[in-house]
């Protein structure tokens, strides 16, 4: 038995890599420090029912399993004839794959996005048009007396991002908040205990107080690290906060706006905004300019909603207004562990970091136009490789239409509705537990993903299937395309 | 001198016709123009195998008119830069027409896409039907917005129209999405019909008229006074108007100008004004 | 065996003290040799042969660059290569993706640059780029300035230890010298505060700028490491900061021994301003040029502003949000636990402005005033003054007075009148070219290799189609500019890389790093270090290593440390 330590985990931007793998016999059988899901995902990943053992091409209709060299002759020949390819996924995968994935998609003259596409994509776009004051995540752990998490409830989707990186964790300048909240919870579990109990007596639905009234709660008074949750719904995460802003739904615009105006201390002329009391914002106007070092992480539910990257404009302009009074930083949780190394890698290699289209024989960016679902959505794409991920289910209805009535190519190591329509099915290894590389964190920090297993024989790097897919590119086009 | 081209067929790929403009055309003949080189997705080809060529070309810009018929969905960038003559399009047309255009003419009998006149500096543009998003407006991270020239939308139009916009004018029939007039610099824009929101968002100069109903007015803008009028260019709007300056988060002093009885919610920002 | 050789052409190789000979050049093997047999020959008569161009300091690749290149898809648009064959797509314009900054680099006849502000934690970031850079050898500095570890070592005193924590950090990093930023200001602008001077001491850590330069400069000395400590002042970019500037350069005065520089103050432009606002902005040249004439223990390089849209982006977060304030353009800031900030901010160089056009003298006026071209290289710290790609229009500049005064007519007035850039008439040579551009900034870096054509020496070589002899290049810069632009040949370790300003042949390059040869890793020794580590950072000790062969030609340059442990 052998006990790999310091293992970098593959599922979340949270790219917590700490873990510890216990491997015997080339299986993994236990894993220390991981949440709930990195853990699950390496104990389960092996589980045949869910696995690509066998390269596919579909012939007259059926999936049929070929050797991998048909599956990759096909893929290059698909790739080689299409006018306008789309090469989407790339965000759960190393950046030394994303690296070859753009030479690939240089070559055939398509076009290749990343799943940024459909999460922060109008980060990127925000960033662009105003910038953004951002930090990595160990100031935030050494500094921030001020956490907000703006739509993004950590606790479900990076679970141990507040432990890592904000309130739980132990910085030089500030400490953790974990004993106050364990004082906290035990209110709240206490009061839940009663509250459930009654429910049984009465046989009826009892409420849960909420933990922070609509009014500052007296902690407030004192010098400890804050967390604030500002979202749509009270989620697990604004449970332990401090404070929760409920907004309502799709409003988060006009509440960033107002507040840009509080914090230049001037005064708002209606009574509510997005329904929230304005004497309320102006609290909250205050701790954020009082603070001596605030930090805000937004996610999806603001670059989603209505009003998609403008929500973010405000977002970030908010953050800069704020350092004219103190110093602020606002930071996208990246959800896929890779996503935001691909979008790096793209911009260091063409310039763009998504939605880059190559189809005139150099690199140009234009969302909205040259991003996969857009292009999906007015049917323009005639071929696609699909690299681990499912837009077959992520995508809206038409665009994931679009993309199986054409040609189709997929490398994965798991079976996916997308796989399942797929004309060309690859089976890979997983990066960062059977094949290493890089990946970036959610702040843009560089980590180690580590091989820890031999993956099956059958299933090659994603970097070496795309690899063999490109020289097959290269030969049919020397060869003037023999078909 | 009119110049033909119709589609031959349906396309499903992207075609960018650049080079389908007066100030490519002229001096050309027809043969010449079916030459021309087109982007069909990741192909080069000539003009002649998307489009039949007919007529009689000029030998200057101006003299030139381009008429072309058939689904132009998915052709892209006609007429960019033209400086001169007439683009006449029979049907429905794609992305980017008109894109940096300085002068010259150009009618959609149709739909247009969006990125329509882009940072034009001239000319006019009407479209007879809808258009898409992001009307005038510079491409990601420029603020280099419309500097001049009309675009005219006798049907909706799409979100941010008039991004940045420094000078010139659009005038929209029917209803627009979201953020009409986003960072508006100077300029006007005129919305015949209703507004969805956000109007002026980060606006800091220029004038924005919505004579329907706005959805919900942002808060950083704040009442100036009631007009009995608005006034853009020649054309003078005789009915009530509020007028509501903004973006106070930019430090703006753009105009809004909202129809008063079209929009009953507004009325509690009557009283500030006693 | 591959064999080349240059023949017939005017031969500039001031490390070697040849000025324009008309003489052969032989090439083995990626080397320069006495004398070649058979192979391929250039004829080269009534051109200019010069060593490849070596660039100190050039912002080409890592963390900062990358977000610039994200924040500016407007930089990108207008200015594309197309792929071809042999070479990669890419864009421009000041911030141009990896393989097209090889490219251009190799077009114009440059064979080596260094990425002067890499960011520790993001050391991988840096390489996978420097990997994806073709054409050209790199290197890059780790930024140390205002490193925790760092600066608790030097308010100890503890120099030994310093000395072994920076050895196990170019180890660590694959970085090739201890770069310096705003020392300590870094560390202050973590909470949103800056250091006033070289004695204000850093919020938190009781020590001042000057102990943190001074620290660094004796830690240099100590690991012998090839180049001297690489260092962007306190204060950079506001009006009289050319007095922390001669601070700066006299706190470690008393350091120097044999007359060896053991300080390199770089993009000085930047900080040669006089005047106590922007109203009263002045040029300081002739303050810092007198003193620069006077030691010898500093070198420079110029930062010249070149009239354009560029983006600026250091690591000196304060003064990216000063221009953030002045400017109103968009703003990235990037703070770096433990080790340092970074910021960007786009900026248009306008030749009407009176600061923007002073300061387009004030480079000039320090590379014609400071006396011994040795001391002062040319650089426009791409790309924070303007892009590399307008070297041959600073080479003109510097050549030429008729290319001068043509600007000077069309810059800000009240400049053409006050500058001391009018009243000079100084004009760079060829041989004081080569030295600027390449033989003085080997020389600076400690590249025993690079930057002259002696035998022994790599084949990096730039052949330029330019007459000394039939042209008075003074009087025309057209010619010189156009010649520095596209390199009639570039060979790049022995190969024909570049012909007619064109990519012919496409290769990688070696990224150097220092490998400091002491007796034990300090981290090694010291577990109680290694826990200590791991609660400054949030990443694990080993996952912060840049493993040996973690990019493609890697190459270690080794240095032997004095340290007694
Ligand atoms: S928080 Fe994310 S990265 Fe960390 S262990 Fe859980 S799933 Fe893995
Ligand atoms: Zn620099």
């Amino acid at each position: 038995m052998t006990l790999v330590k310091n293992v970098t985990c593959p599922i979340c931007g949270t790219l917590c890599d700490d873990l510890e793998v216990e491997v015997e016999e080339n299986s993994i059988v236990d894993v220390r420090n991981a949440c709930a899901i990195g853990e699950a995902k390496f104990l389960n990943f092996t589980d045949p029912k869910h696995r690509n053992l066998k390269p596919l091409v579909r012939k007259g209709g059926e999936l049929t399993e070929v050797s991998l060299d048909e599956a990759v002759e096909r893929s290059a020949q698909i790739l080689a004839h299409a006018q306008y390819p789309i090469l989407y996924g790339w965000s759960c995968t190393s950046c030394q794959a994303i690296r070859v994935g753009i030479e690939l998609a240089e070559e055939v003259g398509g076009v290749i996005d990343n799943t940024s596409t459909v999460c922060h994509g109008p980060s990127i776009l925000s960033i662009q048009s105003v910038g953004i004051p951002t930090c990595t995540l160990g100031q935030v752990r050494h500094r921030a007396d001020l956490v907000v998490y703006w739509a993004s409830d950590p606790y479900s989707a990076h679970p141990r991002h507040i432990e890592r990186y904000t309130s739980f964790s132990d910085g030089r300048f500030q400490e953790s908040e974990w004993e106050h909240y364990v004082t906290r919870l035990r209110g709240v579990l206490g009061k839940k205990r009663l509250s459930r109990a009654s429910a049984r007596i009465s046989m009826r639905e009892v409420s849960i107080p909420p933990i922070a009234d609509p009014k500052l709660p007296p902690e407030f008074e004192t010098e400890k690290r804050k967390l604030i949750v500002v979202d749509v719904r009270k989620t697990r995460s604004a449970e332990i906060a401090d404070f929760f802003i409920q907004v309502e739904p799709n409003r988060d615009f006009e509440l960033l706006q107002a507040l840009r105006l509080l914090v230049k201390d001037e005064e708002l002329e209606v009574d509510k905004v997005a329904g929230v009391p304005v004497d309320l914002l102006e609290e909250f106007a205050d701790i954020l300019i009082s603070c001596n070092f605030g930090i805000f992480f937004f996610g999806v539910g603001l670059t989603m909603s209505s009003g998609k990257h403008r929500n973010i404009d405000a977002a970030i302009a908010l953050t800069k207004d704020l350092n004219y009074r103190t110093k602020f930083a606002i930071m996208p949780m990246r959800g896929h562990f890779n996503v935001a190394g691909a979008n790096i890698v793209s911009t260091w290699q063409t310039g763009y970091p998504f939605a880059v289209d190559f189809s005139h024989g150099y690199p140009r960016y234009n969302p909205g136009e040259t991003s996969a679902v857009d292009i999906l959505q007015r049917d323009e794409s005639d071929a696609s490789l699909i690299i681990a991920s499912d837009p077959v289910s992520n995508f809206p209805r038409n665009a994931a239409q679009n993309l199986v009535k054409n040609p189709m190519i997929t490398i994965d190591p798991v079976v996916s509705p997308t796989t399942m329509m797929a004309d060309v099915v690859i089976p890979s290894a997983f990066v960062g537990i059977e094949v290493e590389g890089t990946a970036y964190r959610m702040d843009c920090v560089p980590l180690p993903m580590k091989k820890i297993v031999e993956p099956p024989k059958i299933c090659l790097p994603d970097e070496e299937i795309l690899r063999r897919i490109l020289l097959q590119v290269r030969q049919i086009r020397q060869t003037g395309g023999k078909a | 001198m009119i110049v033909k081209l119709h589609l031959k067929k349906e396309i499903h790929v992207p075609v960018d016709a650049e080079s389908i403009s007066p100030d490519v055309f002229a001096g050309k003949l027809v043969e010449e123009i079916a030459e021309l080189p087109l982007w069909k997705g990741n192909r080069k080809v000539p003009l002649k195998d998307v489009f039949g060529v007919e007529g009689i070309s000029g030998k200057v810009t101006n003299e030139l008119v381009i008429h072309i018929d058939g689904n132009l969905s998915k052709v892209q960038r006609i007429g960019s830069g033209m400086t001169d003559g007439e683009i006449r399009i029979a049907g429905d047309v794609g992305m980017h027409l008109g894109v940096e255009m300085k002068g010259g003419k150009i009618t959609v009998e149709g739909n247009v896409g969006s990125w329509l006149g882009s940072s034009m500096k001239g000319g006019t543009i009407e479209v007879n039907k809808d258009a898409g998003d992001y009307i005038g407006a510079p491409y990601r991270g420029s603020t280099e917005g419309m500097r001049g020239g009309t675009i005219t939308i006798h049907g909706n139009a799409g979100t941010e129209a008039g991004r940045y916009m420094k000078k010139g004018l659009i005038r929209i029939d029917g209803d627009v999405d979201q953020f009409v007039g986003i960072h508006l610099k100077k300029g006007a824009i005129l919305v015949r019909g209703n507004a969805d929101g956000r109007a002026g968002a980060f606006m800091t100069g220029g004038k924005i008229i919505i004579c329907g109903h706005l959805k919900s007015l942002l808060p950083t803008f704040t009442i100036d006074s009631m007009k009995s009028k608005a006034k853009v260019e020649e054309e003078i709007i005789k009915e009530p108007f509020y007028l509501f300056i903004g973006d106070l988060a930019e430090h703006g002093s753009g105009k809004l100008y909202l129809a008063k009885n079209k929009n009953k919610h507004l009325e509690t920002h009557e009283k500030l004004l006693q | 065996m591959k064999e080349l050789l240059i023949k017939n052409g005017f031969v500039y190789d001031p490390l070697n003290k040849i000025d324009g000979e008309t003489m052969d050049i032989a090439v083995r093997d990626g080397k320069i040799v006495e004398e070649v047999k058979k192979g391929k020959t250039i004829d080269a008569s009534g051109m200019v042969v010069m060593p490849g161009g070596v660039d100190i300091h050039s912002h080409i690749a890592g963390a900062k660059v990358n977000s610039g290149r994200l924040l500016r898809p407007e930089d990108h648009y207008k200015d594309v290569e197309l792929k071809t064959v042999l070479t990669r797509s890419g864009v421009g314009y000041s911030i141009p993706s990896t393989f097209t900054t090889g490219y251009r680099y190799s077009r114009m006849g440059w064979t080596t640059v260094m990425e002067p502000a890499m960011p520790p934690l993001k050391a991988k970031h840096t390489h996978e780029e420097l990997n994806d850079t073709p054409m050209v050898d790199k290197g890059a500095y780790p930024l140390l300035g205002s490193n925790w570890f760092v600066l608790e070592y030097l308010r100890a005193k503890m120099y030994g230890e310093c000395a072994a924590f920076v050895a196990w950090m170019m180890n660590a990093t694959k970085g090739y010298a201890i770069k310096l930023v705003n020392p300590g200001g870094l560390e202050a602008w973590g909470f949103g505060r800056n250091v006033r001077d070289i004695d204000d001491p850093v919020p938190n850590f009781d020590i001042t700028p000057r102990e943190i330069i001074q620290g660094l400069c004796k830690v240099n000395q100590i690991l012998n490491l090839p180049h001297t400590i690489h260092v962007h002042i306190n204060n950079l970019g506001k009006p009289g900061n050319y007095v922390t500037t001669l601070e700066t350069m006299r706190c470690v005065e008393n350091l120097a021994t044999d007359n060896k520089p053991i300080m390199h103050l770089t993009h000085c432009q930047f900080s040669a301003f006089a005047g106590e606002d922007w109203r009263t902005f002045k040029s300081a040249s002739e303050e810092i040029a007198e003193y620069v004439n006077s030691h010898s223990h500093v070198t420079l390089d110029m930062g010249q502003i070149v009239f354009t849209n560029t983006t600026t982006m250091t690591a000196d977060g304060p003064f990216q949000f000063t221009l953030y304030q002045i400017t109103g353009n968009k703003w990235v800031n990037n703070d770096v636990e433990t080790e340092t900030s970074s910021g960007i901010v786009p900026f248009q160089y306008k030749r009407k402005n009176y600061v923007h056009a002073t300061q387009w003298t004030i480079g000039l006026e320090l590379a014609l005033q400071i006396k011994d071209p040795w001391k002062i290289l040319l650089t426009t710290d791409h790309p924070n003054a303007g892009p590399f790609t307008a070297y041959p229009k600073v080479i003109t500049w510097l050549m030429s007075r008729k290319a001068r005064d043509d600007v000077m007519k069309k810059v800000n007035k009240k400049t053409r009148r006050k500058a001391p850039l009018s009243a000079i008439d100084r004009e760079y040579s060829l041989y004081e070219i080569a030295i600027a551009t390449r033989a003085g900034q080997a020389k600076a870096l400690g590249l025993e290799s690079k930057g002259h054509l002696g035998v022994g020496a790599d084949a990096d070589i730039s052949v330029y189609n330019l007459d000394p002899k039939k042209t008075n290049l003074a009087d025309n810069p057209e010619a010189i500019t156009k010649a520095f632009k596209k390199a009639a040949y570039t060979i790049k370790d022995g190969e024909i890389v570049v012909r007619d300003g064109e990519v012919v042949n496409s290769v990688n390059g070696r990224t150097y790093w220092v490998k400091v040869e002491t007796q034990a890793n300090l981290f090694e020794i010291e577990p109680e270090l290694k826990r200590a580590f791991e609660k400054y950072y949030t990443v694990k000790y080993e996952n912060y290593l840049v493993p040996q062969n973690f990019s493609a030609h890697q190459t270690p340059v080794t240095a032997k440390a004095r340290i007694k442990s």
